[in-house]
């Protein structure tokens, strides 16, 4: 069983604020990934070629050509605070005792 | 007091100078108004797919080559998460377990030592987006200003083993790897605007131990002298406080050029978890071999290969060689002139003296046009004094350097016959001399030419002067 500490810590890693009914549903549903993983870890695989993807798709280059991009106000619309055509956001470094 | 030994690696970050960005056709250069060179890939807004621009793996598997690398024939991207302003997608895309390029090295001097750093690999990402403080550093800044332009240009990643021993060499390497760099064309790389830029990690340990000690990364180094002076400071620092009975804690540091020191970063977040793991979006990188061999057909003669060749097959010394090497346009104008004049201390003399000086401020003169002069030199027409004169108009007029010489009257008087009655004269008027000249003192020779050359405004041949007078002297 994954334990609570650790549900809480991959919510804060993704930014997720979790109330105590869903950590303890992400306990189950992310232990029962582990259950998974530990079954296939089971499985002979000695004689099967390793594979890093699933479709074999290969070298889809794209010429080095530009083309449009968006017009910046459609750019800026994700932003909740811009500034000068910038996007602004709150400080990044907590300053020096 | 034990003393240390410093181990120094260096994890440089260079844009690759493609058209448009590494996964999307948005324009990768500098200079347009902030977010004007955004779309939804490089953005990373939902259901947006990216697609690898083949040039920027070409660049990044040539940058391989130049520096001897094992090019992997397979390699594959991952995903890297975390949340910082500049990566707008919340991850980059890298390549973690399977970088493009593995083992390889580069040599370079250090002082008259030929040296070899070792290349751990070479990687392919993404490029951040680029912050601008509110404050004077990220520490005093209430808040940040985003630009994504240059979000998502491609970028190599260029990792050295730990062998390098002290800051000087430090920045030699850096040297020799960004001339590496523009030789094969891959990088403007100009660390003013931030396509070069370096990290540096830098650890002590006693002297002759195995054991590397805990190491320190300095981030923002955005010139040699910054790398250095870095270094410096850390190495001293850091042997104080194990001196001291100090432990060095491992941590990032940015540099402050301005205090001369470096200052311990502390992020908001969390420790660095970056759950790595292989990016979904793209396939794995095929390359062709033959892909790869014709990549290999483009790579130019690279700085070392061309200081040999100076040095061997034009005798050149190893500083002329260096100026040659490290402006190439310098080099590429001896090239044009040595095929026609086989003078090539002089070809090197007047490129590194006033010619330097000159095209500094006016840009180059036509190699044809600079030939001409170096041949009426190497011919004897005109002395290395009225050379300078004839310079100066070549940069200021359309004329030939014959046409110069012409013009001006400058040709050298290398007559015996309408020198002897100069040199009579000059001997003549300083009898004295002539008598401690004839008694032994011969340095006096040097008096009697330099008259010659002033009575006649720098004209006569000094070589027959000098032939004269012995004549007119013995006797």
């Amino acid at each position: 069983m994954i334990d609570r500490g650790e549900v809480i810590r991959m919510a804060r890693l993704a930014r997720l604020e979790l109330s105590e009914a869903e950590i303890a549903q992400y306990q189950m549903d992310l232990t029962s990934f582990l259950i998974s993983g530990e079954k296939l870890q089971k499985v002979d695989v000695s004689r099967v070629e390793g594979t890093s993807h699933a479709v074999p798709v290969t070298h889809e280059l794209r010429k080095d050509e530009v083309g449009p991009s968006l017009p910046q106000d459609a750019v800026l619309l994700a932003g909740p605070k811009v500034q000068d055509g910038f996007f602004q956001v709150p400080r990044i470094v907590e300053a020096q005792e | 007091m034990i003393s240390y030994d410093t181990v120094i690696g260096l994890e440089i970050h260079v844009a690759l100078l493609t058209q448009s960005k590494f996964l999307c056709s948005c324009k990768a250069s500098f200079g347009a108004p902030p977010n004007s060179q955004c779309c939804p890939i490089c953005l990373g807004l939902p259901g947006a797919l990216p697609l690898i621009n083949e040039k920027a793996v070409e660049y990044a598997t040539k940058a391989g080559i130049a520096l001897n690398c094992q090019i992997n024939h397979f390699s594959r991207f991952d995903r890297k998460n975390y949340f910082y302003p500049d990566l707008p997608k919340a991850y980059q895309i890298t390549q973690d377990t399977f970088p493009l390029c593995t083992k390889g090295f580069l040599e370079y001097y250090v002082d008259d030592r030929l040296v070899k750093t070792e290349i751990t690999r070479i990687h392919m990402e993404e490029e951040a987006g680029k912050l601008i403080h509110s404050g004077a550093s990220i520490v005093d800044s209430e808040y940040s200003l985003v630009d994504y332009n240059r979000a998502g240009i491609p970028l190599i990643e260029i990792v050295t083993a730990p062998d390098i021993h002290h800051p000087q060499q430090a920045r030699l390497f850096l040297e020799q790897l960004r001339l590496l760099l523009s030789y094969i064309g891959v990088s403007d790389t100009k660390m003013e605007e931030g396509s070069l830029r370096c990290d540096a990690n830098i650890s002590l340990k006693p002297s002759g131990s195995n054991v590397l000690g805990t190491k320190v990364e300095i981030k923002n180094l955005n010139s040699f002298r910054a790398l250095e002076r870095a270094l410096e400071y850390e190495e001293r620092r850091q042997s104080q406080v194990l001196n001291q009975g100090g432990i060095i804690r491992q941590e990032s540091c940015t540099w402050d050029d301005r205090t001369g020191k470096t200052m311990p970063m502390r992020s908001k977040g969390d420790a660095p978890d970056y759950r790595i793991f292989p990016e979904p979006d793209l396939p794995p990188l095929h390359l062709d071999p033959v892909w790869v061999e014709l990549i290999r057909a483009t790579i130019p003669e690279l700085p070392l290969e061309r200081l040999k060749r100076f040095e061997a097959e034009y005798g050149l010394s190893r500083y002329e060689a260096t100026f040659l090497v490290n402006y190439p346009d310098f080099g590429e104008l001896f090239f044009a002139l040595a095929c026609q004049c086989r003078a090539y201390k002089a070809i090197v003399n007047l490129l590194m003296g006033d010619y330097a000086r000159l095209a500094r401020e006016k840009g180059h003169l036509d190699p044809q046009r600079l030939a001409e002069l170096l041949t009426i030199v190497d011919e004897g027409q005109i002395t290395q004094t009225q050379a300078k004169d004839v310079l100066e108009d070549l940069f200021s007029s359309h004329l030939s350097a014959r046409e110069i010489v012409q013009e001006k009257g400058l040709e050298v008087m290398g007559d015996p016959e309408s020198l002897r009655p100069i040199l009579r004269q000059v001997l003549g008027a300083n009898s004295e001399l002539v008598h401690r000249f004839q008694n032994g003192d011969t340095k006096l020779l040097g008096f009697f030419v330099g008259q010659v050359m002033r009575v006649t405004q720098g004209k006569a041949d000094p070589g027959v002067v000098n032939r004269l007078l012995r004549d007119e002297l013995g006797k």
